[in-house]
């Protein structure tokens, strides 16, 4: 069963965590019984690792408050008689404390310091205590920042936003740089003809060869036609301006934009017979159609086509 | 209990569903050509030859009031033919007869 469930990633995950906490426990035991009163308030969720730091900062806090601690013990030696009995509890702390280095929980072993504080000397002011605990939060929260602590996805991901915005603001604000080009300029020739005025101005906006966007024109129009010596391109049939954009529009959208990126930056590339659109912007390349003209349906005199063939 | 991970989602299920509950594979092409004078020519081609093709002409041709015929080409196969620009129409009615996707429909030109 152990192994089926291995497949699944997100059990998987489920497993390692209770695996985790499972060793956690384990080690609670293993400390003995100066660990059990902490292990209740272990809640386990909790990443381990995180606590451990925290625990270990504590640690160093409060040894030196101990310091402190015993300085003020020090100095009540003088004063008092009760110190051989404040020691005793002391000693027992410094036990407890070699325990949290290995330990998980943090809130509970604070409180249960504080309280060992009051019963250990009450001469021990209570703003001491209280200002000592405040540096010890503001130290958490420096620390909490450098730590592997466990962020959320939201803030993670407000973070690296924060930080791309940071970094280069140009990507961020108003990339959308529209696509500018003039429109075709498409003249009648006649009854039967239409000319595309500007269509080599067209393709070299494009950055793409006259030839495969000829191809296209024709292919989607379904007629023939050709580049004449002015550089226009004389279409057979009836077309307006409209329509003509509209085939353009295609053209743009299948062989020029960058799929991915739908920057314009792009270059067409012919890669064993295969065109492929590489994107200077975004680094993406990816196949585009090759153009079909398909189907060809027969709409011209037929005894002119058996003349031809025959 | 069976293996987890074949519970999960099947990256290959769109392509084994389509190749069994479809009878339609690949792109039908709907083109348009003119002819002379304002008249145009609608085609409609790679339409899968399970289909009766001479049917769905009858159908189209009624519907849309036009002529219509099935031209049979060696490359591409049957390919129906449609007299005026069908197109629209031609879209909607496979599509709301179910012979064909709206995805895998691709229409040509102006």
């Amino acid at each position: 069963m152990d192994d089926d469930m291995i497949f699944d990633p997100s059990l998987k995950k489920k497993k390692k965590k209770k695996t985790g906490f499972d060793l956690e426990a384990a080690l609670a035991g293993e400390q003995g019984e100066s660990t059990s009163m902490e292990t209740p308030a272990d809640t386990g969720d909790v990443d381990a690792p995180e606590d451990d730091n925290l625990d270990l900062d504590n640690f160093g806090k409060k040894k030196k408050k101990k310091k402190k601690t015993f300085f003020n013990l020090g100095e009540l030696e003088n004063a008092l008689p009760e110190t051989p009995p404040t020691e005793e509890p002391e000693a027992q702390e410094d036990e407890v404390m070699d325990d949290l280095d290995l330990d998980i929980d943090f809130t509970k072993t604070k409180k249960k310091k504080r309280k060992k504080d009051k019963n250990v000397d009450e001469l021990v002011t209570e703003e001491d205590v209280r200002g000592e605990d405040q540096e010890n939060v503001e130290d958490e929260h420096g620390e909490w920042v450098g730590s592997d602590h466990d962020y959320s996805y939201d803030e993670l991901l407000e973070r690296v936003f924060d930080i791309m915005r940071e970094k280069n603001p140009s990507m961020v604000s108003g990339k959308k740089q529209k696509f500018i080009m003039r429109p075709p300029q498409v003249v009648r020739i006649g009854t039967k003809k239409t000319s595309f005025a500007n269509f080599t101005e067209i393709c070299k906006t494009l950055h793409r060869q006259a030839k495969h966007l000829l191809d296209f024109l024709l292919a989607e129009l379904g007629t023939s036609g050709s580049v004449d010596g002015n550089s226009q391109l004389i279409i057979k049939g009836r077309f307006q301006q409209k329509q003509i954009e509209n085939v353009l529009r295609r053209y743009i959208k299948e062989y020029v934009t960058c799929h991915t990126c739908r920057s314009p930056d792009t270059i067409l590339q012919k890669d064993t017979r295969l065109f492929f659109l590489q994107c200077e912007t975004c680094g993406s390349r990816c196949s585009v159609a090759s153009i079909k003209s398909g189907f060809q349906a027969v709409t011209g005199k037929r005894a002119a086509i058996r003349a031809k063939t025959a | 209990m069976s293996i987890q991970n074949l519970n999960t989602f099947d990256p290959f299920a769109d392509a084994i569903k389509s190749s069994e509950d479809d009878v339609q594979d690949g792109l039908v092409h709907v083109r348009i050509q003119q002819r002379n004078g304002r008249k145009t020519l609608t085609t409609v081609q790679g339409l899968s030859s399970e289909y009766d093709l001479k049917k769905i002409v009858r159908a189209c041709k009624k519907e849309f009031a036009c002529n219509g015929t099935v031209v049979e080409h060696p490359e591409y196969g049957e390919v129906l033919q449609l007299q005026g620009d069908q197109r629209e129409n031609i879209c909607q009615w496979l599509t709301k007869s179910g012979l064909v996707k709206p995805e895998q429909l691709k229409v040509h030109g102006f």
